[in-house]
């Protein structure tokens, strides 16, 4: 049999770096060794695998019958009281061989609805709350997207259970309850009352237009008005939640009464304090609960084994119900509890746990040292983690879950990066980290490598070895352009240099102000880095780029939808400057209206439905006696502008320019006409594949045949040909100053945002054909970097050549998705090129590479045979999710990338 | 600037098997062998010409004319089968220039191959890819036989050599002796094929002898020269196959002091570019190697002292 080269080295003595006389091989990277986690851990990903999610009533329940009870109450103290009743209240499930324990309900794996938030959407179909919401333009989302029918989604309703959202299962006989509860909210919700105001902006209209033909994907408001960002898990890490109570009582005495020069809002921090104990107990009560539950399970269990685990469970979550944390075990168990407590207060994706393993760096090192534990086990409490953290789903409508996020969750666990004096951050708990993403391998946490030039080479190529395991993460980000963008975003608000290297993901790719606190433990100081800012993505939410370029040809005109939705610009549009111009006054009248109304739901949640035990955890809320919507954040400039299928609308550009006006081949009206009638082709529906590869021709005369083949040819983007990339130029150095005029309502300007999540595919589906040779209703090129499925023929030098012709550092973040085939980075060799090739485009001032390390034939045999893949993890656009539980265009998308693969 | 062109049928950038590194490879035109196994067979002529993608032809589909409608020596003809739409005198093809099937086809069934580069567009993509190839990465040349379009790979290794450009080139080493040594100057890292060590057989094959590829390749190693070099044979049934020509190979490594050989299993990936170029692929039925021929092969190396990798399993 064929020796492998290792084998032969090794014979021989030799080193596998042998030409260079480097030092002793390195361990040979063999990807077609599978890891796979412990026992206990692989029977709790097992159970995973069979669950469904489920939407369970405890929460909303405890809560609304709180809410309603204290009428008379100041909303930040009704909300309290509600919380802390609803916390209190809910049961705690503990599951045999669990480690770490706690979940967002009693349900393996689920969520509820929160219709304090938004009500109608996830109402049973055939109920009228669902039909009102339905007629309602913010609903059209959901018309277009799809979840993925397989793995845990319930997709539809089967036998006593009903499907509620497009992807929960619920009891039928909680349904009614579902319906009597949700109509509590009916007027009141932050979805309700914001609409009542957001009638009142003149430009509402247009706004209800652009929400209806899904140029804009999603109110930002009340469906997911809180994420996008990083979680804070110091100060209950250092002081406990006693030692908090302690202190907010103290402050409390001290603010009562007193405005502190502060006409406006110094009262409110009596209020903020009083509520933040409320709060505070609520969880309080809740870990105790789980203290408690362990403790019956103990009594009753037989296996001597299991006994004295749930015996631990319970002095650990009794210990930590209250104090400082003594254990890396009781640290990181009090990090998930913070966790899902955060993501029970309200709807939320994205909420990141940062650079948890610098977080919790100090635990593990005084562990270590003393003896307290070894790696091993805290390999098996990381791999534990990942399964509670795989096991959270986010309850929102469908166009939000499915559309927006392809059901994931977007908790990022960003590694690296550099330290509050500037020296390398990772740490050996991080590599353990890495390691447990690859004998874990799951969808949740993400990971995130902060790449910085002074990380260390064992460190780098760790992160490469778990790419190449094709789970997709880690992703790529640059360190150095985030402090930038930071420090100039962040700078009026008092962020200095020290403070942006304390930054981390929120979200798939939102670079995401924190700031540092010093940490003691046993006497030891160490500076910890969590998040000190408002959510990011909130605001404008994914503008569909193509689709506005649609409109800018058709005078305003949506033949999706057959109406008027923009008022006509009646230009004749004889010059592409015209073209470029009536584009962008398109696109600032979408991002104004969408502004102000956005603006005025986060207002309405702001003040009845403002997050309080987060306010808590993050910094400064508690030293100011403020919460998140008085300014309490220390950051608090993250509202910002999101744009989708940028690279499909550059494209579309450039070939107009290209054919109608430099060359002048076509009129602009044969072209318009080619793109009305899908170059001849039946649309994506029809033929029910999203990508462009599966489209079927439709029109025999081939009138449009010779127009869509130099649609196809006309220059692209990503193949170093300056003649695109200086559309894409003109279009960044516009847009990403343009998003900075528009103002939240924190009064703070808005920013770019050029991330995709899975919007491309929905919003691809209500666009027209567009004159890059792109059909009707397929999706766009995802990301904001990656360039349309099989046009980069140059290769990756080229693209990246592209990709980096404008200046990253002027955007929050950009995104770029890479296809390999698992033979381009085969064996050590394999690794350090493809750390080269990461490497080389961060330092051209690339903001984000992430790689599929995947066979284009097994995703296609997946889509054939869901049943076989139920475990296949693929990157999507920021996340790795199941393939299963994405939806079909997001599927066809996938598979259509190009593939590097490097023969 | 010298206004040399070379005639190019493909540069992929990326390439991490063919040399130390990630590589942007450069696919020459023309060459002096012809091997009936011939992977790339678009790059053994010396002259632009289509290509034919049976897959990309809508004729038998939509009816589609417009090829055989615009050929001026009515070279094209329908067959209207699916399998293989349209049959095309190549005969008749060669003397032309215009090459108007091309033009005339929107779904790039008629391809072009081949295409010039002066030596200064090629530089400007190596000083882009210079920043992506990572420290040990370069350019390597290869085709086609990158040593038959002489003056112009002179002139762009003598670039690259300006520019601290790492160079490797894939070629049979069959050329004049002067030239070899004068091209090995600019070369730092080279996979030279045996393909036999019989003349005879080596003549029946590849339409040439060995003796000058010997003979090249014992005078770069008594030149001193510094590079590193790897051997490199394609594992061909009933060809090269046998123990016989693995021992002459390898003593005669041995006798020059080489060290590392690199057997390519036969695949057959290059079918469908015989077709494209209206042709029948000698091997078309000839299985892939099996791991047993290739394990027999690499033991007669590696118990003789000389690194044996398959494929692309190799130390760079």
């Amino acid at each position: 049999m064929v020796k492998k080269l290792a084998d032969i080295l090794a014979e021989k003595g030799l080193d596998i770096n042998f030409q260079y006389g480097g030092k002793a091989p390195e361990e040979m990277i063999d990807r077609e060794v599978k890891k796979e986690p412990f026992p206990r851990v692989k029977k709790l990903k097992d159970q995973y695998y069979a669950t469904l999610s489920s939407a369970s009533l405890e929460f909303p329940y405890w809560y609304t019958r709180k809410y309603k009870e204290l009428e008379h109450e100041i909303p930040v103290v009704r909300r309290a009281a509600a919380l802390k009743h609803a916390f209190s209240h809910i049961n705690p499930t503990i599951w045999p061989g669990e480690l770490i324990v706690g979940g967002k309900t009693y349900h393996y794996r689920g969520s509820f609805p929160m219709p304090w938030e938004s009500e109608g959407y996830y109402m049973a179909k055939e109920d009228e709350l669902y039909q009102s919401a339905l007629a309602k333009g913010s609903a059209s989302s959901g018309e277009l997207s799809r979840f993925g029918s397989g793995g845990g989604n319930v997709t539809k309703s089967f036998g006593k259970v009903t499907s509620i959202a497009g992807k929960f299962g619920i009891r039928s006989e909680e349904v009614p309850a579902l319906i009597r509860c949700a109509k509590e909210w009916v007027g009141k919700s932050v979805d309700d009352l914001g609409n009542k105001y957001e009638k009142m902006v003149p430009e509402y209209d247009i706004k209800e237009k652009v929400m209806r033909s899904l140029i804009c994907m999603f109110d930002s408001g009340f469906t997911l008005p809180l994420g996008r960002e990083v979680i804070n898990y110091y100060y209950p890490l250092q002081y406990g939640f006693g030692g908090l109570i302690e202190m907010c009582k103290e402050r409390k005495n001290e603010v009562a009464g007193r405005a502190d020069g502060d006409g406006v809002t110094g009262m409110d921090r009596l209020y903020f304090y009083d509520a933040a104990i409320m709060v505070l107990e609520g969880i309080q009560a809740w870990v105790k609960n789980y203290s408690k539950e362990a403790a019956r399970l103990a009594a009753i269990e037989e296996d001597p084994q299991q006994k004295k685990e749930y015996e631990e469970i319970a002095e650990i979550m009794d210990w930590i119900s209250t104090n400082q944390p003594r254990t890396f075990r009781e640290a990181l168990q009090m990090t998930c509890m913070i966790h899902f407590a955060v993501l029970n207060e309200d709807a939320i994706s994205g909420m990141s746990p940062g650079r948890v393993g610098q977080v919790l760096w100090p635990w593990f090192e005084q562990d270590m040292e003393a003896g307290r534990t070894d790696e091993g086990q805290v390999l098996e409490l990381l791999e534990c983690h990942r399964m509670k953290f795989t096991l959270i789903d986010c309850f929102a409508c469908t166009g939000v879950v499915g559309g927006v996020l392809s059901g994931n969750t977007f908790n990022n666990l960003s590694m690296g990066g550099l330290t509050k004096d500037g020296r390398p951050a990772c740490n050996r708990l991080e590599m353990l980290i890495i390691e447990a993403g690859m004998t874990n391998q799951t969808s949740q946490p993400t990971l995130s490598v902060l790449y910085d030039e002074k990380l260390p080479e064992d460190f780098l190529l760790k992160a490469i070895e778990c790419n190449k395991t094709g789970t997709g993460y880690p992703a790529w980000m640059n360190n150095q352009n985030a402090i930038q963008f930071l420090t100039k975003q962040y700078g009026p608000e008092g962020m200095d240099l020290e403070e942006a290297r304390s930054f981390a993901i929120g979200g798939c790719l939102e670079t995401s102000p924190c700031c540092w606190k010093e940490l003691t433990l046993n006497g030891k100081k160490y500076n910890i880095p969590g998040g000190a800012g408002q959510p990011t993505s909130v605001g404008v939410h994914f503008i569909a780029n193509p689709k506005v370029l649609e409109l800018v040809l058709f005078n305003g005109y949506d033949y999706r939808m057959k109406e008027q939705l923009l008022p006509p610009h009646n230009k004749k549009l004889e010059t592409y400057e015209e073209l470029e111009e009536t584009f962008k006054e398109y696109y600032e009248m979408i991002v104004d209206c969408l502004t102000t109304c956005n603006n005025i739901q986060h207002d309405i949640w702001r003040k009845q439905n403002m997050c309080l035990f987060l306010s808590i955890l993050k910094p400064d809320c508690l030293d100011k006696g403020q919460h998140i919507g008085n300014l309490g954040y220390r950051y608090n400039g993250t509202f910002n502008v999101e744009s989708c299928g940028q690279i499909t609308q550059v494209n579309s550009m450039v070939a107009i320019k290209k054919l109608v006006y430099d060359d002048k081949k076509y009129t602009l009206e044969e072209l318009k006409d080619a793109l009305m009638n899908n170059f001849g082709f039946k649309t994506a529906a029809e033929v029910d594949s999203f990508s462009l590869a599966a489209q079927e021709k439709k029109d025999e005369t081939g009138k449009y045949d010779e127009i869509h083949s130099d649609c196809l040819r006309a220059p692209k983007y990503g193949n170093d040909d300056p003649y695109a990339d200086q559309v894409l130029k003109d279009y960044e150095d516009w847009f990403c100053p343009m998003c900075t005029k528009y103002e939240s309502l924190y009064g703070r300007n808005l920013y770019s945002c050029q991330i995709s999540v899975s919007t491309h595919g929905p919003q691809g589906a209500a666009t027209l054909a567009s004159a890059d040779g792109r059909l009707a209703g397929t999706t766009y090129a995802d990301g904001s970097m990656s360039a349309y499925p099989g046009t980069d023929k140059s290769g990756p030098y080229a693209l990246f050549t592209s990709a980096t012709c404008w200046d990253h550092t002027q955007s929050q973040n950009s995104q770029m998705n890479l296809k390999l085939h698992p033979n381009a980075v085969k064996g050590l060799e394999g690794s350090k090129k493809l750390l080269d090739l990461t490497r080389a485009y961060m330092r051209r001032g690339g903001f984000h590479i992430q790689y599929n390390v995947v066979d284009s034939k097994v995703l296609k045999d997946a889509q054939e045979k869901p049943e076989n893949y139920r475990e296949l993890l693929v990157r999507v656009a920021g996340f790795t999710q199941y393939w299963v539980e994405i939806g079909k265009h997001i599927q066809d998308e996938v598979i259509a990338r190009t593939e590097y693969e490097g023969v | 600037m010298n206004e040399t062109k070379g005639l190019i049928f493909d540069i992929q950038s990326h390439s991490v098997h063919d040399g130390p590194g990630s590589r942007t490879l450069i696919f020459l035109k023309g060459c002096p062998l012809h091997c009936e196994w011939c992977a790339n067979p678009e790059g053994m002529e010396y002259r632009q010409r289509p290509l034919y993608r049976v897959t990309k032809c809508v004729h038998v589909k939509q009816k589609c004319v417009r090829c055989i409608e615009k050929c001026p020596y009515g070279a094209i003809k329908s067959s209207g089968e699916e399998e293989l739409p349209l049959i095309i005198d190549w005969d008749k093809c060669e003397k032309c220039t215009t090459m108007d099937c091309i033009k005339a086809c929107l779904n790039d069934a008629f391809v072009m191959c081949g295409k010039y580069y002066s030596v200064a567009d090629l530089m400007r993509i190596f000083t882009r890819d210079i920043n992506f190839w990572g420290r040990n990465g370069g350019v390597t040349f290869s085709g086609g036989e990158p040593l038959a379009q002489k003056e112009f790979i002179l002139e762009v290794l003598k670039q690259c050599k300006e520019k601290y450009i790492h160079t490797a080139i894939e070629t049979s080493a069959y050329t004049s002796r002067e030239h070899f040594l004068n091209v090995f100057k600019y070369i730092d890292f080279a996979f030279i094929d045996i393909k036999h060590m019989d003349s005879d057989k080596h003549k029946e094959k590849t339409g040439v002898g060995n003796e000058r590829i010997l003979e090249n390749i014992t005078d770069l190693i008594e030149s001193g020269w510094p590079g590193r070099l790897i051997i490199r044979m394609p594992v061909i049934e009933g060809f090269n196959d046998t123990d016989e020509n693995a021992i002459a190979t390898a003593e005669f490594m041995k006798n020059l002091g080489l060290r590392e050989m690199n057997i390519l299993p036969f695949h057959r990936l290059g079918e469908s570019k015989w077709r494209q170029l209206g042709k029948i692929y000698p091997y078309k039925d000839c299985e892939g190697t099996t791991d047993e021929v290739l394990g027999r092969i690499q033991d007669i190396y590696l118990d003789r002292d000389i690194l044996c990798y398959v494929s692309s399993d190799t130390p760079f």
